[in-house]
């Protein structure tokens, strides 16, 4: 196993390296230049001309690539353009921001969607699932930029209970940080819940109509033994592979959430360096999603090796 | 399904749980990050936190010039060497007490506060001026005003004393003292990478968080005695216009800088808000003619389009009536500020024909630049696509991104007409001809070359006795007007919008705030 798990490194290797090569070729196709921006407003074309030269951006892009991926590394990301600010701190910060947006968004889809979902697959009073499920569709249908705006003007303007936009970290101030969190991370939520719940009763009703099910009823269990020990159980694998493909769009949906709320996460990170031309953050932000993607890669493929040796022969 | 299940989720059941997620919702927001903004004071004694939001974060980098995300931090952390009045445009003491101008103009002799102390604790003295005067020389510092540091050789002259001299007698030396701020010449390097914010104004650096705003934090050292009130202030980065009014509208937030003149407006007429346009007024739409580029190689042309733009539909439908139309770039603060000729050119699509037919330009096709980034510049490009449509021109408006839009104004040009902002009409003419890109006499964004325009701005410059300069602002206006190579189109305003309960809010000519006398109130 551990050779076979050595022997996938190369390759991984080598896809993160042509994927540097394309992630920086990209990047340097666009148009503009960031020492223009950098030098501020009313620079002249001496002073951005410095400017350029003192960021190594009139080097050759050969050059360029070869500081960057020194860089990269020995772990010194750098410094952004115009902010000047170290690029490691950026990142951290933003990826830090939009891991606890997605998390608490992941909690909330949890909650709401398995609530909703048990809901719908075990009442059979019309009112009620008439109810959840106009609720449901309203989540999915409704895209994140319309609800968000919606949860700002009711629960920020017209009962102002949370704060509209903004962010303050949950290890530094847990009672104010979750306040600038509910209406993002509920907004971020609302699609995800009303997936979950969708495919959560389609699996519960198919459960419930088992014959194990009803073999614990003639034996006297209670409902609620019967639904959360013996049906929910039987319920979940498939609704947990959703789980997991949720959480991987609500990471990329963060992106417009962010935007709305004001939040500091890696998607507005991204969105203001693709706009600025912050080459070196786009850049690595990039490659950390290919490196991401890569080492996912890998685990599925160590999983389903471990689970079925006659991978690990073949290879 | 069977119905043994069905019965366990009752009606009531149903409501009680939906009761319960939404009581959840609330009670987490019970001791609030908004209701904590509600404890305001109704007389101007120290204490509170200031919550502002401003739409982009600040670039230490780019400190030593006017660049607008800076606003909310130059003042706040350092000082200036004087303060403009602004009703008299008097230089005012701040770090410099009082100031000795001898040899024809040509030699500033200063004398320095002796109670400053940065906010490590260091005393600020002569060598803090040198050494930022120095900085602005060096090729990698950009700052509108560093032609007038590029001729001044400072040296100290005593404990509390700083000689500048000049090598030749300028106008403008006092709009370099407004706008340079005196940085600590041992953490310099740390404030360019945003590392360290070491000044001595009246608020400390708490924490910088690139990317989302930062903290500042009551400096109990302050020279100036009993201020600031504020305990401290909170700077959040909200890029999207419309979440600052959100933010403001919610208590969160009680100032916001330079909101989209729409959003502002829309916050105008609301209770417990109010609207402030700084009185600098240097916020200037202008659109730039390339006159490299046929057919605005010809002045007709540049005239006709001058003369087809509809200004008061700009202002209104774009900019709110924040402001007001011109055909010249100075606030009415400036000397050169002429109200005769202000409105040169006003709408009329006829002459604009006319001159088009002269020209032999009519159909031709012109390119309208902008930079998308910033909302007012689509609408205008909008407006004065139609205009020279009408006029009898074939204009397309091609958006941009910020980082190509200024790459071509500073590169290779853009290659026609282009939508955009200046500033620094409000103070001594001399600083617009020579250090805001789209007039700088040198070399500027339009590519506009004439010893006429050289001989000019050097005389604006360098002429320092009012009288005779009034003559040189009447030709340089007369040149601008006939040549149009920057079409000013509104002279309008940053802007700040406050909650009621702030007071005593105050900004410089190059609108740093200021919130040494800020208070919160109920």
């Amino acid at each position: 196993m551990i050779r076979y798990a050595i022997r996938r490194i190369p390759s991984a290797l080598l896809v993160l390296f042509l994927a540097s090569i394309a992630v920086f070729a990209l990047i340097h196709l666009a148009k503009g230049d960031p020492a223009a921006l950098a030098a501020g407003p009313d620079a002249s074309p001496a002073e951005i001309a410095a400017k350029r030269h003192q960021l190594g951006l009139d080097d050759s892009l050969a050059s360029q690539y070869l500081n960057w991926l020194r860089g990269e590394l020995t772990g010194d990301l750098g410094n952004a353009y115009i902010s000047g600010g170290s690029i490691g701190e950026l990142v951290r910060n933003g990826l830090g921001n939009t891991v606890e947006l997605t998390s608490g968004a992941v909690v909330l889809a949890l909650a709401l969607g398995g609530a909703a979902g048990m809901g719908m697959g075990v009442s059979r009073r019309r009112p009620v699932n008439a109810v959840l499920n106009a609720l449901t569709t309203l989540a999915f249908a409704v895209p994140t930029y319309v609800s968000g705006v919606l949860l700002v003007l009711v629960l920020a303007v017209i009962f102002p209970i949370l704060p509209a936009g903004g962010h303050e970290s949950l290890l530094r101030d847990p009672t104010i940080g979750v306040q600038y969190l509910i209406m993002p991370a509920l907004c971020l939520s609302l699609p995800a819940a009303a997936t979950i719940a969708r495919f959560l009763a389609t699996s519960m009703r198919q459960v419930l109509d088992e014959d194990f099910l009803a073999t614990g009823v003639a034996k006297g269990l209670k409902t609620r033994r019967l639904l959360f020990r013996h049906a929910l159980p039987n319920a979940l694998p498939p609704v947990l592979t959703i789980v997991g493909i949720q959480i991987g769009q609500m990471l990329g949906g963060a992106i417009v959430v962010e935007a709305i709320f004001a939040w500091p996460g890696v998607g507005q990170l991204l969105r203001d360096s693709v706009l600025d031309h912050e080459y070196l953050i786009v850049q690595d932000l990039l490659l950390f999603a290919v490196a991401v993607f890569i080492v996912l890669q890998m685990i599925t493929d160590l999983v389903h090796a471990y689970i079925d040796p006659r991978i690990r022969t073949e290879h | 399904m069977s119905d043994l299940y069905s019965a366990n989720l009752s009606r009531r059941r149903f409501l009680a749980g939906s009761l319960g997620v939404g009581g959840a919702v609330l009670l987490a927001s019970c001791t609030a990050a908004v209701s904590r903004d509600k404890s305001g004071r109704s007389k101007p004694v120290q204490g509170g936190t200031l919550r502002m939001v401003q739409t982009a974060d600040i670039a230490p980098a780019t400190l030593l010039s006017q660049n607008n995300p800076n606003f909310s931090i130059c003042r706040t952390v350092f000082n200036t060497l004087t303060e403009y009045d602004h009703k008299t445009l008097d230089p005012k003491p701040s770090l410099a007490t009082h100031w000795n101008i001898s040899d024809g103009g040509k030699t500033y002799v200063l004398s320095l506060r002796d109670d400053v102390k940065y906010h490590t604790g260091r005393p600020f003295g002569p060598d803090d001026v040198v050494n930022v005067i120095d900085i602005l020389k060096q090729d990698t510092t950009s700052s509108q005003l560093k032609h007038v540091a590029a001729i001044c050789d400072a040296r100290k002259t005593g404990a509390n004393e700083v000689t500048l001299t000049f090598s030749q007698a300028v106008s403008n030396v006092f709009d370099l003292f407004e706008v340079m701020i005196v940085v600590d010449k041992e953490t310099y390097p740390d404030l360019l990478a945003g590392r360290k914010f070491i000044g001595t104004g009246p608020f400390t650096m708490q924490s910088y968080r690139p990317g989302s705003g930062y903290t500042l934090k009551r400096n109990d050292q302050y020279w100036k005695a009993g201020r600031p009130y504020l305990d401290g202030v909170e700077v959040a980065v909200v890029t999207q216009s419309s979440s600052a009014v959100s933010s403001l509208r919610s208590g969160q937030s009680q100032l916001a800088l330079d909101l989209a003149p729409l959003d502002a407006i829309g916050l105008k007429g609301s209770a417990g808000f109010q609207l402030v346009p700084s009185d600098a007024q240097d916020s200037v739409f202008y659109l730039g003619q390339n006159v490299t580029v046929p057919p605005l190689d010809k002045v007709e042309v540049r005239q006709a389009i001058a003369q087809a733009i509809d200004r008061e539909r700009i202002l209104s439908q774009v900019l709110g009536g924040i402001g007001h139309t011109s055909s010249i770039p100075w606030s009415p603060s400036s000397s050169a500020f002429d109200v005769s000729k202000r409105d040169t050119y006003r709408h009329d699509p006829a002459k604009a024909k006319q001159l088009l037919a002269t020209a032999g330009a009519s159909g031709a096709s012109v390119d309208i630049y902008y930079n998308a980034g910033f909302a007012p510049n689509a609408g205008i490009a909008e407006i004065v696509q139609f205009d020279l449509t009408s006029a009898g021109l074939k204009a397309t408006a091609k958006p941009q991104q910020a980082a190509d839009f200024f790459s071509l104004l500073s590169g290779s040009g853009i290659p026609g007409l282009f939508v955009n902002v200046h500033g620094f009409g409000q103070l001594h003419p001399a600083t617009l001809v020579k250090g805001a890109f789209p007039f700088n006499a040198r070399a500027n964004a339009e590519r506009f070359t004439s010893q006429q325009y050289s001989d000019l701005a050097t005389k604006m410059w360098t002429t320092t006795d009012q009288t005779a300069a009034k003559g040189v602002y009447a030709d340089m206006n007369d040149l601008l007007i006939k040549e149009q190579f920057v079409t000013d189109l509104v002279v309008s305003s940053h802007t700040y919008t406050i909650s009621t309960k702030l007071n005593g809010l105050a900004w410089n000519m190059f609108d740093y705030i200021n919130l040494d006398d800020a208070y919160l109130s109920t």
